[in-house]
């Protein structure tokens, strides 16, 4: 990878490594006092990892490569890895901090290995770690196919990718050491924000660098979802994150935001986070992947157009959703609540695109774990939007709200429509760019979809049960007119449920240990010869090219 | 800042339903607009062709 | 004209962001915007005083450990969370709340007024095994607070940060903070009275774990949450509703 790179780029690169590597120590330093001084050491650390392969071959002669005619797609590759890699973490620890919830022993008496610290690690680790990795690394390869231009840059690319990964690791080893904001999804502490900041912008230039590079007159729909997706990511990022850190030398920070002002700019930008980076980022790779995977044009343009403009206008409005009847005023709750409910419309107008694109190609979904991984997001999502509509109304919230029901739908969303489209397009991709013909093995393609389905519905179905009976529970009055249950007999009638949920997300981890072999085994295997033709119809891409 | 809370709410609830209006209106208009149906068409079969360089 | 707008804009790809902004921006604006007025409809709360340093210090236990994610300190608007927890949360009562803490999730109960339902004693033993006082439940053990000394030399500066953001600390009770947070949880030494002629003769001087020869973490932490709730009393006030449930009596 490195032997792609000219002198003069290798050179820009390792002092980009080397100001890390600098700010790590300078961070170590001044936080020698505090918790922060260990932060500072991982971030030497980080740096040191990459200069290392940089300085081992950084005189070896660069490769020619016509730029010009070729695609630049070894960050999507790492990227792809990546993302794999963050999978099993993150899954690994939701499956740990669900076996906690049943079996509370399993925090072995550890500070860091409490619930408390784990479940932010799990949280950031599937969304940003998994979710953030596979949106760079297909938004890098959807861009560049869809604009017919190359990335904008050389060395950017690996700067966000490596970047955004330094940031995903500080905040994780932070909530290990007790370093956290306690604000649902943003938990990271005000250094690593900051770090966020300088790597997005720079993947927010890139983007633009490269759409304005663009030979085609048109910019795919699927750019419009990545472009939002990064902007609005942005602005959120920014505005939620505003704080005063102590002193330098610390980690802790106090947001700018009191009371109920936090509590809303808490939760537009938790929601906005969902609607962004889960539902936005992962809509340009569907209408991207899906296509391309089914070799059949999106069903009607105009109406990905259509939902586009509205989920972008409708998302921002919904965030109160998440605080019916709390001290925050009425009208803002009823304000979320409808525009909640008008969400509804765009989100089903993009799943039911997906599916009618692909009808007609009902036999390929039959045949191709990889189509019907996207076929089932697509399924996902429309039900994890409907079921968010409903519970966005607000008697219906008024039993969900702060239950199992919540975390029901969360992953309905995050393994039914994140995960799977997301496998889908890693399965698309991976043949693609390392050129082989088809993955390693169509059948563990096939037992991974399995797992995923099995894990998804038990998960769900576990929470859905158990969500429901809390909230019941704890509304139940006796006919003298008190209150049926105490909370602890709520809290007993859980524990089937969150053992059926732990053994869901097992199934659905093994899927992606699973997926994990199947890659590896794929990317070892022989590559394609350059000229041979192949007969594969599934393949779309994997065509002689460069 | 002097603006009161109450003429904020009113503010946002008027000028907000309208810009959504107007907003609504001018994507329907560039959607179903009959010269860009071209573009669409090729936009939506662009993506399908095989020919992966720049 | 819409039409032509949105190819001029497509073209260039910074009048598509610009547009996006266009937007997405309005939602946010419209609904945050009003909330910078909102101490304007906010209830107000003349006997609502700062948390101590040794309180602040429990909070920022609290947020370290991430209860949180199975605590909830928000009790709504709903009558059987009024019977069960008390009189709903008024937006005052967060007022110096950085970060709020009001939750998404019940795993355990709401604790927005579990100040002086239970002895500092039930509070020790409760978090250093859960399951010694309540047998069913999934809590973890923080049996290390138990052991921790608490850090006090950097409460000036916690002070000086929320003063800045303007929760109104003075200067006197930034200077005094770490005294304060050793008068508070040592009841009889010569720091006490400092605390509560700063803070108020409400405020309750402890040795909240039992320990009076050290301050620890155990301390902070039991002491904010038997804060919870009361620090000030405008919700039992105005809330007709919450019949049986006003906080019992420490
Ligand atoms: C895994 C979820 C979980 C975490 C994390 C957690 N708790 Fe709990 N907590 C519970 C459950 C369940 C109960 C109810 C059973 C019991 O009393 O132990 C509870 C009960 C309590 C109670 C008693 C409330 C009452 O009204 O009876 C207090 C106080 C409390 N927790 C404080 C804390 C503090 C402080 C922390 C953080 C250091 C914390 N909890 C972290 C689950 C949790
Ligand atoms: C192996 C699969 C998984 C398991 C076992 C699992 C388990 C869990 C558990 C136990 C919680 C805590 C729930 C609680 O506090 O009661 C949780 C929360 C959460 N998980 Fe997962 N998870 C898995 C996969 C994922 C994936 C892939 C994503 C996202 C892409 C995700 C996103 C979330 C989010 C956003 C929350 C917070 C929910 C809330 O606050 O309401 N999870 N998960
Ligand atoms: C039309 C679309 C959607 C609407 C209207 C919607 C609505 C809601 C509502 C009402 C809640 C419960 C808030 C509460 O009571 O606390 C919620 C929670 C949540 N939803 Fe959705 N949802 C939608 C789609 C999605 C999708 C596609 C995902 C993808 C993963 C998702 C992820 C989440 C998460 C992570 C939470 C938990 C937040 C928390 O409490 O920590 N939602 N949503």
């Amino acid at each position: 990878m490195i032997s792609k790179l000219t002198y003069a780029e290798r050179e820009t690169a390792f002092a980009i490594a080397l100001a890390t590597l600098v700010g790590g120590l300078a961070l170590g330093i001044a936080g020698r006092n505090d918790v922060l001084g260990w932060q500072g050491v991982i971030v030497v650390v980080f740096a040191i990892a990459v200069l290392r392969p940089l300085m081992s071959s950084y005189y070896e002669p660069p490769v020619a490569e016509d730029r010009k005619v070729t695609y630049y797609d070894d960050p999507t590759k790492v990227g792809i890895v990546l993302a794999m890699v963050w999978a099993v973490f993150g899954m690994f620890m939701g499956v740990w901090v669900a076996s906690q919830l049943a079996w509370p022993e399993l925090a072995f008496d550890g500070a860091w290995s409490s619930f408390g610290r784990l479940r932010p690690t799990h949280t950031t680790g599937v969304i940003f770690g998994f979710g953030g990795n596979a949106l760079i690394a297909t938004s890098f390869h959807v861009v560049q196919r869809t604009s017919r231009a190359r990335l904008a840059g050389q060395i950017s690319p690996w700067f966000v990718l490596f970047g955004y990964n330094l940031f995903c690791v500080l905040a994780v080893s932070g909530y290990l050491m007790g370093i956290t904001q306690s604000k649902e999804y943003a938990e990271a502490e005000w250094y690593a924000d900051l770090w966020l900041v300088i790597v997005w912008v720079t993947y927010f230039i890139l983007y633009i660098g490269t759409i304005a590079r663009r030979k085609e007159p048109h910019i795919y729909v699927a750019n419009w979802y990545f472009m939002a997706f990064i902007l609005v990511v942005a602005v959120l990022h920014i505005v939620n994150n505003l704080a005063l850190p102590i002193a330098w030398g610390q980690a802790k920070s106090y947001t700018i935001w009191p009371g109920v002002q936090d509590a809303m700019v808490q939760w537009w930008y938790g929601h906005n986070a969902v609607a962004f980076f889960l539902t936005a980022g992962f809509l340009g790779m569907l209408y991207y992947y899906l296509p391309v995977r089914a070799q059949r044009p999106i069903f009607s343009y105009r109406l990905s157009i259509l939902s586009f403009w509205g989920i972008t206008f409708f998302y921002m409005w919904a965030g109160s959703h998440h605080l019916h009847y709390t001290a925050l005023p009425h009208w803002v709750q009823t304000l979320g609540m409808t525009f909640s409910v008008m969400l509804l419309v765009p989100s089903w107008a993009s799943a039911g695109n997906a599916l009618l694109t692909l009808n007609g190609a009902w036999h390929r979904v039959r045949d191709d774990a990889t189509l019907r991984f996207m076929m089932a997001a697509a399924v996902f999502y429309g039900l994890s939007t409907f079921e968010g509509s409903f519970m966005a109304i607000r008697p219906v919230n008024s039993l969900s709200h702060y239950t199992d029901w919540t975390v029901g739908h969360v992953h309905a969303g995050a393994l039914g429509w994140v995960a799977l489209i997301t496998f889908g397009s890693i399965y698309t991709l991976v043949p693609a760019l390392w050129k082989r013909e088809r993955m390693y093995s169509a059948t563990l393609v096939e037992v991974h979809f399995w797992l995923a389905i099995a894990g998804t519905l038990v998960y769900v179905f576990a929470m859905w049960n158990s969500g429901v009976i809390q909230g019941l529970m704890w509304r139940t009055y006796t006919g003298e007119g008190t209150l049926a249950y105490s909370f602890v007999d709520s809290l007993v009638a859980m524990y089937p449920y969150y053992i059926a949920r732990a053994f869901g997300g097992l199934l659905f981890l093994v899927g992606v240990l699973v997926g994990c072999y199947n890659i590896w085994m794929t990317i070892a295997s022989a590559p394609l010869a350059a000229s041979e033709k192949t007969d594969a119809p599934l393949l779309p891409i994997a065509v002689p090219g460069e | 800042m002097d603006f009161d809370h109450q003429s904020l709410v009113l503010f946002a609830k008027s000028w907000g339903l309208l810009y959504l209006m107007g907003f609504f209106l001018c994507v329907v208009l560039y959607a179903f607009w009959p010269s860009n149906r071209k573009r669409f068409d090729r936009a939506k079969n662009s993506i399908l062709d095989r020919d992966d360089r720049p | 004209m819409a039409e032509l707008l949105h190819r001029k804009l497509e073209r260039s790809a910074v009048g598509f962001v610009i547009a996006i902004i266009a937007a997405a921006s309005v939602g946010g604006i419209v609904e945050i915007a009003p909330l910078f007025t909102i101490d304007e409809t906010v209830e107000s709360a003349p006997d609502m005083r700062v948390y101590t340093p040794l309180e602040l210090a429990g909070r920022n236990i609290y947020v370290r450990e991430g209860c949180y994610a199975c605590h909830s300190q928000m009790i709504r608007t709903l009558r059987d969370e009024v019977e069960r927890y008390g009189p709903y949360s008024l937006a005052v009562e967060s007022q110096y709340d950085r970060p709020m803490l009001w939750g998404s999730k019940r795993t355990g109960p709401d604790l927005a007024r579990v100040g002086g339902k239970y002895s500092d004693f039930w509070h020790v033993a409760h978090l250093i095994n859960p399951r010694d006082v309540v047998p069913e439940s999934n809590m973890p053990a923080y049996r290390w607070l138990a052991t921790t000394i608490l850090r006090t030399d950097d409460l000036p500066k916690h002070l000086a940060a929320q003063q800045a953001l303007g929760v109104p600390y003075t200067q006197e009770m930034i200077q005094n903070a770490a005294r304060d947070a050793y008068g508070q949880a040592t009841p009889g030494s010569d720091f006490t009275d400092g605390v509560t002629e700063r803070y108020g003769e409400a405020t309750q001087i402890s040795a909240f774990d039992g320990v009076t020869t050290q301050v620890t973490e155990m301390d902070a932490l039991v002491a904010y949450l038997q804060v919870l709730g009361r620090l000030t009393d405008a919700a039992h006030g105005n809330a007709a509703e919450a019949t049986s449930a006003s906080a019992p009596a420490p």
